[in-house]
């Protein structure tokens, strides 16, 4: 790239690029359009959506894409581990030789130990298109005998059980333009400022507020969502999400506010609940003072959210994914999910069911799966959840795990990084036999691994993308510019195995005759878009929608013949699937239970701060932490109160070290009011850089998370408790 | 005629595309000379806390103390639309002139790279889009809608006739051209 020292000439020559139409396909909550201006096949300059309304406009980040394609540190030829696992030695070696070694690994690691001594990692770094995403090893590995499989969803794991539990269904959201029918809107845990959350989900709240909508947010952090669209902030403490809604319920009990009729009408075991709340069941009765003591919420705030939203019909109560990702997290989805049912708010406009919020266009997910290519049948079953690899790695089938895993594949995903507890995902990459990762940088996890193979950027790769959550749009992802450098896809790569593999089913077609194949397949696309060849040309399609999307309000309208898709036919606020589990941990309805790490923990001694990690405008998870012009943006740093900080003899810019005894980092701190007192957040994503005393330079926060989920598999990245010192630069 | 930008400050959530966007349109590397700055304004004691966000580059001012401080004469105001521009081949660079420009202006819209003989840029309005029809890349880019870019007197008819916002002093001397909806 120029400065703009660039002649008059030049520029002019630039406004007459080819443009090509593509989007991201990471997994930060848009999936936005970029047109792409190419220049002699070089990119020179990315556009967005300036189209016909709704249009689908790019954020920072997907802005940005240029330098990303053409960063410096762009992995450009196979590399093979030359020094010690992490130490960053690697040489040059050539695809043939790459391939052989994969090739002959995976042979012998499965004739000594089975195939269950594989495990695979594909993660959400390429997702949402049909062909290039994870499944592409999947398939191989598959076919050459199976995997062990991981399961859980660093995301939205609590969101989605919960809404599968009382709705039997994921798709529980009004499209977002329908937010402008709300008379309040609760933004629960929810930051769309930094993440998009589908398209213009920003936009649509700020014009609700401007038609007179209250907005309020309950959060731990005064977040820029808060800044911009929040009449009124909650600060609340993490975690504690469950017992500030338990309360609510009881006020709106107490004080007879709530819809009998549509509790009697739409769903089954308010009555257990009511005990609950009561007391009946416990002895507490969950007042709003019982759940001061626990939120840090004052009572007189609770009681007066609950008439609030009691009395503003429609309100929506919009739960993000963060309360989800805490210790028993799935209990405040199902808390919320009570709410809306008691005020009579699910099914209409302006309402909000409370659950996971997908809307049933762009993308219809079915059984469990999103169409695109084939991943075939994997014959080992048991699989082990993303929380628990580290400790299945050290500890095998003499620790109750499923597998001894010897070799580690990883695509799409930088799970060291990201992970909880990245100490002891050292401690299991180096007992592993072998690993192999295909990367476009090199990460913590391709630093650790012993063959890394260059991929290719989806600038660079033919495919066909859905909207991220939802949204009436899909996009043809046309090739831009040629693969750089020796970078491949791993499609490409699998070919090329399997041949190695002795295998001859992989793959029978070019690119563009599985991106038809695949397109036939999926219901959704191709009963939106007539014809593939004119969708290939236009890149994007939108699908006029003439009136916001409610969901369940045919369910509303006529009972009779639409029941819920649960087991019952309604909302189950009780559920005899959860009672049938029997499992104390997962209770028939929602209850507070004490998390561990929480705020009233005896560990809260020694370690009284209670961390969080939240998204960072400036990267999609751990991608993009190396892109100039985003580094420039905002500095990664932890955000600790005024008060905590003085406690400490802490200045705002100053380096900390934040430790408890998983591990330890450093980070510059961010001294601010708009963090409540006793929690402090480190976004997550930066990466991982240990010095020689195991100190992550990098800050990433996952070295401090214990490596444990919620019952019902939720990922805990809002569950830690640590300490914050001064820190002296030793270097 | 006098052409400037609206920004809606009750709208802005601090994201950052608009100036992803300038710097990709306009090849900017360097933080230190990115033509559109976000300032954020906070103040207040938990849990009572006011935070603002400002986007803002050059304002293309009716009086440019930039131009007038200019010692060769390389900044312009341009007669058909108002819009200041630097002549980068006549600029001296921030060594020999020690950015006299920069620094006779409140709105810090004249920028340098960190080179020791980098030339002054800034915001041009997007003057090779005008051209063609096209919004200045800022505003097209924002997701929120918050930025807005024509004659000022139409700006005035859309959106009002505010001068100041949050982080934002309206100077009568220099007469900057940009108006907003202020939080």
């Amino acid at each position: 790239m120029k400065d703009s020292n660039n002649s008059t000439k030049e520029k002019q020559s630039k406004l007459r690029n080819d443009i090509v139409t593509s989007s991201c396909p990471h997994d930060c909550g848009g999936r936005c359009v970029l047109n792409v201006h190419v220049h002699e096949g070089k990119i020179v300059r990315i556009e967005s959506d300036n189209g016909e309304e709704p249009q689908i406009r790019a954020c920072l980040r997907g802005r940005a894409y240029r330098q990303r394609v053409y960063a410096p540190d762009r992995l450009k030829f196979p590399l093979k581990r030359q020094g010690t696992r992490g130490d960053g030695r690697f040489k040059r070696i050539s695809w043939h030789e790459a391939l052989d070694i994969i090739a002959s690994k995976l042979k012998r690691i499965k004739e000594k130990y089975g195939s269950s001594a594989i495990l695979y990692i594909g993660y959400a770094g390429s997702i949402g298109c049909l062909l290039h995403n994870k499944r592409a090893v999947a398939r191989l590995l598959n076919i050459f005998g199976g995997f062990t499989a991981t399961w859980g969803s660093a995301s939205a794991e609590g969101s989605h059980f919960s809404s599968k539990i009382t709705y039997g269904t994921s798709y529980t959201g009004n499209s977002r333009d329908d937010l402008i029918n709300s008379r309040l809107i609760i933004l629960w845990g929810f930051n769309p400022a930094a993440t998009i959350q589908t398209l213009n989900t920003n936009l649509n709240i700020s014009k609700a507020k401007e038609k007179g909508a209250k907005i309020i947010s309950v959060d731990p952090r005064f977040t820029d969502s808060a800044a911009t669209f929040a009449h009124k902030w909650i600060p609340i403490k993490p975690g504690t999400d469950v017992a500030m809604l338990l309360a609510m319920a009881y006020v709106i009990i107490n004080e007879h506010l709530l819809d009998q009729k549509f509790l009697d009408t739409y769903t089954i075991g308010f009555d257990r609940f009511k005990e609950y709340i009561l007391g009946s069941e416990d002895g507490i009765i969950k007042t709003p003072e019982w759940a001061e003591a626990i939120t840090g919420v004052a009572a007189i705030n609770i009681e007066d959210l609950a008439r609030e939203y009691a009395n503003s019909k429609p309100a929506a109560l919009k739960m993000g994914f963060a309360p989800g990702r805490t210790a028993y997290g799935e209990q405040a989805h199902r808390a919320a999910a009570v709410l809306a049912a008691m005020t009579g708010n699910i099914g209409i406009k302006g309402g909000n069911a409370a659950g996971h919020g997908w809307v049933p266009i762009g993308f219809i997910q079915r059984n469990g799966q999103f169409p695109g290519l084939p991943e075939g049948n994997n014959p080992i079953k048991e699989k082990i959840h993303i929380s628990k690899l580290w400790d299945a790695v050290l500890k095998g089938r003499a620790g109750g795990y499923p597998a001894d895993i010897k070799l580690l594949y990883v695509t799409n995903a930088n799970p060291l990084n990201q992970f909880p507890n990245i100490n002891k995902g050292v401690r299991a990459f180096n007992k592993l036999n072998f690993i192999v990762t295909h990367e476009q940088f090199m990460t913590a996890t391709a630093r650790y691994s012993d063959i890394v193979l260059p991929i290719n950027t989806h600038l660079e790769r033919n495919d066909i993308i859905r909207p991220w959550g939802f949204g009436a749009y899909y996009i043809y992802q046309k090739r831009v510019i040629d693969s750089l450098y020796e970078s491949k896809s791993d499609l490409d790569i699998c070919c090329e195995l399997a041949t190695r593999l002795g295998i001859d089913n992989y793959s029978d077609k070019s690119e563009d005759e599985w991106l038809r194949e695949l397109f036939r397949l999926s219901e959704d696309i191709s009963r939106d878009v007539s014809n593939y060849d004119t969708f290939r040309e236009k890149g994007l399609h939108k699908i006029k929608v003439d009136k916001p999307i409610i969901t369940f309000q045919r369910q509303i309208k006529d009972p009779e013949n639409h029941p819920f898709p649960t087991p019952s036919g309604k909302i189950e606020i009780y559920s005899q699937q959860l009672a049938n589990l029997n499992n104390p941990r997962l209770p028939p309805i929602p209850k507070y239970i004490k998390p561990w790490e929480g705020s009233n923990d005896t560990l809260a001694n020694k370690y009284p701060l209670q961390l969080i990690t939240t998204h960072f405008r400036s990267r999609t998870h751990s991608i993009f932490d190396n892109i100039k012009w985003l580094k420039q943006v905002e500095p990664h740093a932890i955000w600790i109160n005024v008060a905590d900080a003085k406690e400490r003899g802490i200045k705002n810019g100053d380096s900390v070290l934040v430790f408890n005894d998983r591990g330890s980092l450093t980070i510059r701190v961010k001294v601010t009011e708009r963090i409540m007192p006793s929690v402090v957040c480190i976004p997550e994503g930066a990466w991982f850089k240990p010095n020689k005393q195991g100190v992550d330079k990098g800050g990433s926060p996952n070295i401090l998370f214990k490596d444990e989920h919620s019952p019902c598999g939720a990922f805990c990245s809002n569950t830690c408790l640590v300490q914050v010192a001064e820190h002296f630069q030793e270097e | 005629m006098q052409w400037g930008f609206y920004f809606d400050q009750t709208r802005c959530i601090g994201c950052h595309t608009c100036v992803i966007a300038c710097n990709d349109w306009h090849d900017i590397e360097e933080a230190s000379a990115n033509w559109r700055i976000i300032k954020c304004v906070e103040r207040g004691k938990f849990p009572n806390i006011f935070v603002a966000y400002l986007s803002n580059s050059c304002n293309h001012c009716s009086v440019p103390s930039c131009a007038l401080a200019c010692p060769v004469g390389a900044i312009t105001k341009r007669s058909e639309d108002g819009i200041v521009v630097v002549n980068r081949e006549t600029c001296l660079g921030r060594g020999d002139c020690k950015t006299l420009c920069k620094k006779a202006c409140p709105y810090d819209a004249p920028r340098f790279a960190e080179d020791v003989d980098a030339k002054m840029q800034k915001c041009d309005l997007c003057l090779s889009r005008l051209k063609e029809n096209k919004e200045p890349i800022c505003v097209e880019a924002c997701p929120m809608r918050a930025l807005d870019a024509g004659p000022l007197d139409e700006l005035e008819r859309k959106h009002g006739k505010k001068r100041d916002a949050e982080g934002f002093a309206y100077s009568i001397k220099l007469k900057p051209s940009i108006i907003f909806k202020s939080k």
